[in-house]
């Protein structure tokens, strides 16, 4: 990892976080997502391939991470551009994708945290952009209205995005260019262990949003049967989905009818 | 002559929204600068004298939230009946209660259909597009970098419309159709088939226990006898013979049940996995008994 590669992935650490300045759908839901966002540190970095090895994990384990109203703990988009990175920069040193993995997940582990803090520092200072915007409507000055709201507030928002980014970062480059770390076996082991199981994580959340009676544990066991019994790809079950989807929107809209 | 608001107004107006709705977000107002950044060109093309504009900007940088994206049938709704009030039809009391009144269901719809359930399914099925094309894993990436801002952006612009040209009672009464309930319904059938899918290939828990036994076993080199060991019990074999997966389905049914029964965050449940991963990998390193050892 160079410098060039530190700067342009905090600057997408930016980018992907709530309330950047290409807004939220292009920002946070989208360049924000742990498969997007492994994509574009893959296409920084020159290694889209292993990029992908953990971006797929990431994002599966995150799945159901989303973020109702203000209140953000665990920053998805700051934890998964470092994970990832992190990931890329120190691959050298272990030796199978689990372990690959589990490194990803470990900093992801610590991007979250520090996105979650400085996401709730951005929050606090916002507050006082506010006398801004009061002044401006005030004067009922409509050409200027844009001011507070985006030069204040993404001039704090770059701050505390690019900033620690760029810190962070250094550190993992720094890691990966001291020669001769030897990460024990034992513990590539557990973080891969761990890394493999933390997909349980997005599936048991998503499940609590999808599941509103008993038969939709049925529904859900069908697509789970037909990749271990049946043994088709997800892709395949994704396609029978559709299909099944399809069917039981017609249905449902005819028994209105009768 | 009547106020009407143009259409580059209107424009202007879901742009300013649609891009930087989150940008000052706090904890004083929420989304409200962005709401007036969204609100200043309608205000500007409406009103004429100053006192005017003030008074209009004053009323849209007040306490505003919702789930953004859908929530853009606000704006909608909102400049709708500033339109009327320049016309002096309705009053600026309607109107704050009217955005008051929407922030509840505009955010409901939005963070549970949108957020909660849109979503993640288009990231499921890219996922499984990701996992599917080998060799090019990144397709699926980029087929959600595409799908999810332009499909949003159109579904937005077209709340926007529906917002500003059928009014609070247009959209209230759309709200209660019940077509919604289906298409939900049926989105949930889609998603929950796929994420079984999901569950099965990409959860993985093993319980590590693998008790071997010392013994002779044949050595093809040197077409002898030699010391050895070999599996006697294989506890992850022996399940998956059962029911496939069966360990990893009940990983996730003990995430979903510390979700919704027993209330915990993400986070704990993150710390419970770490806990467990750490016993696992101890077990599989007991001499004798563990599947490293």
């Amino acid at each position: 990892m160079n410098t060039v590669q530190v700067i342009l992935i905090a600057l997408f650490c930016y980018l992907g976080a709530i309330g950047s300045i290409v807004g939220n759908t292009i920002g946070w839901y989208c360049l924000g997502r742990p498969l997007v966002a492994s994509f574009v540190v893959g296409l920084i970095m020159g290694d889209v391939n292993t990029a992908m090895i953990v971006g797929i994990p990431l994002q599966i384990a995150y799945l159901a991470n989303v973020t109702p109203g203000g209140a953000v703990a665990w920053d998805l988009s700051y934890a998964t551009y470092i994970g990832t990175a992190m990931a890329l920069a120190l691959k050298d040193t272990v030796s199978s994708n689990e372990a690959l993995i589990g490194l990803a997940f470990t900093g992801a582990g610590v991007g979250g945290v520090v996105g979650g803090t400085m996401w709730n520092v951005h929050y606090a200072l916002d507050v006082f952009v506010n006398r801004w915007a009061n002044k401006i409507a005030d004067n009922g000055d409509c050409k200027k209205m844009w001011m507070p709201n985006i030069i204040g507030g993404q001039v704090i928002g770059f701050l505390c995005r690019f900033v620690p980014a760029v810190i962070v970062l250094m550190a993992i480059k720094a890691a990966g260019q001291a020669s001769g770390i030897a990460i024990p076996g034992w513990f590539t082991t557990g973080i891969g262990n761990f890394g493999s199981m933390m997909a349980a994580l997005g599936m048991g959340i998503l499940l609590s949003f999808l599941i509103k009676k008993g038969v939709h544990w049925a529904i859900f066991m069908g697509g789970f049967v037909l990749a271990t019994y049946f043994g088709l790809s997800t892709i395949a079950v994704a396609v029978i989905a559709v299909i099944v989807a399809a069917i039981y929107y017609t249905v449902i809209n005819r028994e209105e009818v009768a | 002559m009547a106020k009407v608001v143009s259409k580059s107004t209107l424009k202007k107006s879901f742009l300013n929204w649609f891009f930087w709705n989150g940008c000052s977000q706090q904890a004083e107002t929420m989304l409200g600068m962005a709401f007036g950044q969204s609100m200043a060109p309608v205000i500007d093309e409406l009103y004429d004298t100053k006192e005017e504009k003030a008074e209009g900007l004053k009323r849209h940088i007040t306490l505003f939230n919702t789930e953004s994206q859908v929530g853009s049938v606000c704006n909608g709704i909102a400049i709708g009946m500033e339109e009327q009030l320049a016309n002096g039809v309705g009053s600026a009391e309607s109107i704050q209660e009217a955005k008051v009144a929407l922030i509840g269901p505009t955010s409901a719809i939005g963070d549970s259909l949108w957020v909660a359930t849109i979503i993640p399914l288009l990231l499921t099925i890219c996922l499984s597009i990701a996992q599917g094309v080998s060799g090019a894993p990144w397709i699926g990436a980029l087929l959600y970098m595409i799908i999810y801002p332009v499909g949003t952006y159109i579904l937005s612009w077209n709340l926007f419309k529906l917002g500003y040209k059928a009014g609070l009672e247009g959209v209230q009464r759309f709200m209660v159709s019940g077509q919604l309930d289906k298409i939900m319904n049926a989105v949930t059938v889609l998603g929950l088939i796929v994420v079984g899918a999901l569950t099965a290939s990409f959860v993985t828990c093993n319980l590590n226990i693998d008790i071997k036994t010392a013994t002779q076993v044949f050595d093809e080199a040197s077409q002898t006898y030699v010391d050895g060991v070999i599996s006697v019990f294989n506890l992850d074999n022996l399940l998956n013979a059962v029911f496939p997966k069966i360990v990893p389905l009940g990983l996730t049914l003990l995430v979903y049940n510390l979700y919704t029964k027993k209330n915990w965050s993400p986070l704990a449940i993150m710390g419970i996995i770490l806990a467990l991963a750490v016993v696992l990998t101890a077990i599989g390193f007991i001499p004798g008994v563990g599947v490293y050892a």
